[in-house]
């Protein structure tokens, strides 16, 4: 993690920005995929046909 | 220096030893991984969806009370089915059957008005359900017009195109039974005689449970048109799967057009 974050490009600043846009951009994929699971496996609300 | 000084026969040894250490590291951060993405997947989808859904909710109960007040109500005469088959305004059984011999239509001559009101906009809150024998629906759970994933995660959805609750037909309100607030988690509990009531603009409208079934998630017929007025649960079956159905037929009652409806 530390060498991903060291490994990031411009200066420090630059470096927090780009690295909390991509955990944040990671966290709302990674919603979009559990919903996506739960609605087709665990609960589509019911609905027929 | 001695002890620095590897023997050919432990060298095949450490170096298993290191390809073991790597391949069990490997494997148990690789098991933490999933055991957080699972964990994260079990939280997402039973604490946050539920914590939107209540939210939604709070919101929602305001806009349907305010529904209640400006939303408007007109009165027109209602036609029920003819024996033979040929509908009115109310409605006919798949087969076009609609009245049975011995359950006689009122004579063309009987003026019979029910009370309607317009159609709410897909997504509008319009309705409360409520179920005093079911803990998480005895206060009540506000429905929005529509069936498509983004109503349901508000709350529970009337299917477009089939009438609305306390109207001749078969209203059908679909909801989630393990996400979003789940509201009809408990729907299995409910037996036939067990009292459903709806409240709308109208009034409130109260149903009977007639039958509980489960059917495929492609068996449309059970929403389709029924002689009186009915009102149609339906939700996912078992908890937690999207295998089936769970299906509810409640029938009117009483409400505000029962006595236009049944007598």
């Amino acid at each position: 993690m530390r060498q991903w974050f060291l490994g990031l490009p411009g200066p420090m600043p630059l470096k927090v920005v780009i690295a909390v846009v991509v955990v944040v951009v990671g966290l709302v994929a990674l919603f979009f995929v559990y919903d996506w699971i739960g609605t087709n496996m665990l609960d589509s609300g019911g609905t027929i046909g | 220096m001695d002890d620095a000084v590897v023997t050919p026969t432990e060298r095949p040894a450490s170096r298993s030893i290191g390809i073991l250490t790597r391949v069990v590291r490997v494997v148990g951060w690789t098991s933490i991984v999933v055991g957080v993405l699972i964990l994260g997947f079990v939280v997402q989808q039973l604490f946050v969806t539920t914590w939107f859904a209540q939210q939604h909710q709070t919101a929602l109960a305001e806009e349907a009370e305010q529904h209640f007040i400006t939303a408007e109500i007109s009165e027109t005469e209602y036609i029920p089915p003819a024996p033979g088959g040929t509908p009115g305004n109310g409605a006919v059984t798949p087969g076009g059957g609609g009245w049975s011999t011995d359950e006689q239509p009122p004579m063309d001559s009987e003026r019979r008005t029910l009370l309607i009101e317009s159609r709410p906009e897909t997504g509008s809150a319009f309705a409360i359900i409520r179920i005093p024998t079911i803990d998480r629906l005895k206060d009540g759970w506000v429905v929005v017009e529509g069936v498509q994933l983004r109503n349901l995660k508000n709350g529970a959805g009337h299917m477009p195109h089939t009438p609305l609750p306390g109207m001749p037909g078969n209203a059908v309100i679909s909801g989630h039974r393990t996400t979003y607030g789940a509201p009809f988690h408990e729907l299995d509990e409910l037996n036939p005689g067990d009292t459903i009531e709806v409240d709308t603009a109208v009034g409130t409208h109260i149903y009977e449970v007639r039958e509980v079934i489960i059917v495929r998630p492609t068996e449309l017929w059970v929403t389709e048109p029924r002689d009186g007025a009915w009102l149609t649960l339906t939700t996912c079956h078992p908890k937690f799967s999207a295998r089936q159905r769970l299906i509810v037929f409640a029938e009117l009652v009483g409400g505000p057009n029962w006595e236009v409806i049944y007598t």
